[in-house]
């Protein structure tokens, strides 16, 4: 298995956007061999720890789309996205930084599920989350695993 | 003086707005700093259980959770009047030395780093985070390496970097562990190497920021710090005292009881930041400064090795006391140092794994208040509640609000230094940028969005029009 790291991040207090950190536990099961991070949101410290990598998978929330599918994309650097990496940082400003500081950006993934509810709300586990976004991470932690013993082929 | 109509909270993420008067003849009159938004916390915690306050409290703030949880934290202690163990204490001291340098690294690599590296002149297109890294590869590794090391000492003690917990009235919830406490020694003399380093480099740098150094917010005020018989660098326990601008001691031995005497807060009309003063001499002349200068010029010695050193090579800026603001960042890198060489030394005590780290009472008083030494400066937190231990009041004094007089003078002074005619030029742009950043505000987060940090300039002419705006 390629050398593989899963971040989940999102906001647990955030209804359906805690769906990446409610992935994150679900695959530490599945994937022993991964390394894991489960965060509120993406900062650049998480560059020096991602270059020690072969792929890198991101899991996040999305608000648009159909509630309650998953969407896999190929990430690649890009530096538009890097501005003042303070507060929201992108995966592709993270891919961008990890390269040109490091000299290494793994192979990287976007996984993202639709959730449709974002209000704020007590606990974080996976029965607060709505109907759609209970689907969404069901197909996360059934495809990620794949995904992963795919790759290179996907990356 | 023409009338400038304000536009406030369209974008309550942190906009900050910036005017500059001309008179007749175009010289500048008058610049302001606004600030657009508005939090509120103050109001919504009413009727809440007092011991909800930390946790609720460290909200405010994404960069800053820690400072408030200990600030409330230490509020809380004293509703209860309650001692909290010793090592409970120690692990507190720690996790304020981590924020502290997960902070200033923050400021200083990320924020503030464009400005040195690349110039004050560059375009900003260029000056921002990642034209460092490009160019300064090796900076922006130590300052990721640097941030990184705090953020993890916050995530082990706290259980996560942003918002953590473990702070509770009384103490703390768990005690340390053994592997814990040995992770975060073997970080510490990379984290020391790499704090020198930057030491080493800007202490380089300073001769040719004279233009700075000269017209960034330098002027004689007071200064606001935390201070303790030992008359060391002093961040979580101990009095408030106030200085002159020759270390003259001003007003000394404030505690919770009676900061009110002394520190005033004023509305503005223009912004939702309130300005706080030294209430002896009124709104006009009680400006002071807190954060890394105001302690540095307050204390006598760091009260680490190293630091102290460096301490000793600071006070030769200048004959009393170190009173341009551009050396903010030259006092950030020092406090930087002497937080890890504190953090190494409360590590190796034995006591540090001590298994009683919290005390237990209900409230014994009816108002309790909190002090600490933020990254930024001094912050309180005071609590009302009635006999069913809920919130009656809340008042918090942030340090931002603290230096809000200060920032706007020293808006004003860049702005004579740097403006000139009725055109608006980047370098000026650059600088006004700057002079703010020095003191390294959080407006709730806002203006540490810098390197593009949300920020409006105008130019008004002496019959109120507008003669030039800058936006990004």
């Amino acid at each position: 298995m390629p050398r593989t790291l899963l971040i989940g991040y999102g906001n647990t207090l955030r209804g359906d956007d805690a769906l990446g950190p409610l992935a994150i536990e679900r695959l530490r099961t599945l994937l022993p061999e991964a390394e894991f991070v489960s965060c509120h949101q993406l900062g650049p410290e998480l560059a020096g720890q991602m270059a020690a990598f072969d792929v890198v998978l991101f899991i996040d929330a999305r608000s648009e789309g159909e509630p309650g599918t998953v969407r896999v994309e190929r990430l690649s650097r890009d530096a538009g996205h890097v501005a003042s990496l303070t507060h929201h940082v992108h995966p592709a400003a993270l891919l961008e930084l990890t390269e040109t500081l490091y000299g290494h950006a793994p192979g990287a993934m976007l996984v993202t599920g639709v959730g449709t509810s974002f209000e704020l709300r007590e606990g974080s586990s996976a029965e607060g989350l709505s109907e759609a976004a209970s689907l969404a991470l069901e197909e996360i932690c059934r495809i990620v695993p794949e995904l992963v013993k795919s790759y290179p082929a996907l990356g | 003086m023409p009338t400038i109509t304000i536009d406030p909270i369209t974008r309550i993420e942190g906009h900050s707005k910036v005017t500059i008067q001309l008179d007749e003849n175009g010289d500048v009159q008058g610049a302001r700093f606004h600030v657009t938004q508005v939090r509120g916390f103050e109001k919504l915690c009413e009727g809440r259980p007092f011991t909800e306050m930390p946790a609720l409290m460290a909200r405010i703030c994404g960069i800053c959770p820690t400072s408030h949880l200990l600030a409330s934290s230490k509020a809380c202690d004293d509703i209860m009047a309650v001692r909290i163990p010793e090592t409970a204490e120690m692990l507190r001291r720690i996790m304020n030395l981590a924020q502290i340098t997960q902070s200033h690294a923050l400021s200083f690599f990320y924020l503030s780093a464009p400005d040195f590296l690349l110039g004050m002149d560059a375009d900003p297109e260029e000056r921002n985070i990642m034209g460092v890294v490009r160019k300064f590869p090796q900076m922006a590794r130590d300052g990721i390496k640097l941030r990184q090391f705090g953020q993890r000492v916050l995530e082990m003690l706290g259980g996560k970097r942003v918002h953590p917990g473990w702070i509770v009235p009384g103490g703390v919830s768990h005690p340390l562990q053994a592997e814990q406490r040995d992770a975060i020694l073997a970080e510490i003399p990379e984290a020391i190497r790499i704090t020198r380093s930057a030491l080493q480099w800007f202490k380089g740098q300073i001769e040719s920021f004279r233009a700075e150094v000269r017209s960034f917010a330098n002027f004689p005020s007071m200064f606001l710090a935390m201070a303790n018989d030992t008359n060391e660098f002093s961040a979580y326990n101990g009095w408030l005292r106030f200085i002159d601008a020759n270390l003259n001691i001003v007003a000394d031995h404030i505690t919770g009881t009676d900061y009110q005497n002394y520190i005033g807060e004023s509305c503005n009309d223009d912004s939702y930041l309130k300005s706080t003063y030294f209430k002896p001499l009124g709104l006009t002349d009680g400006i002071y400064r807190v954060g890394p200068l105001a302690r540095l010029n307050m204390c006598q010695s760091a009260g680490t090795v190293q630091a102290d050193e460096e301490l000793a090579e600071f006070r030769e800026l200048e004959r009393h006391s170190v009173l341009s603001s551009f050396y903010y960042h030259y006092a950030r890198l020092i406090e930087i140092l002497f937080s890890i060489e504190r953090m190494q030394t409360l590590l190796n005590d034995p006591e540090i794994l001590g298994k009683n780290v919290r005390a237990h009472a209900s409230p014994n008083k009816f108002e309790g208040v909190g002090i600490l030494e933020a990254p930024r400066g001094t912050l309180i937190h005071h609590y009302k509640i009635d006999q069913n231990g809920l919130i009656e009041s809340a008042n918090m004094v942030i340090a931002t609000g603290h230096n809000n007089l200060a920032i706007n003078h020293g808006v004003l002074q860049v702005a004579r230094q740097f403006v000139k005619g009725k055109k608006l030029e980047q370098g000026m742009l650059n600088r006004v940028e700057a002079v703010v950043r020095a003191f390294d505000p959080c407006l709730s987060c806002s203006t540490h969005a810098a390197g593009e940090m949300a920020l409006d300039i105008q130019l008004i002419s002496a019959d109120g029009e507008m003669v030039d705006r800058m936006r990004r």
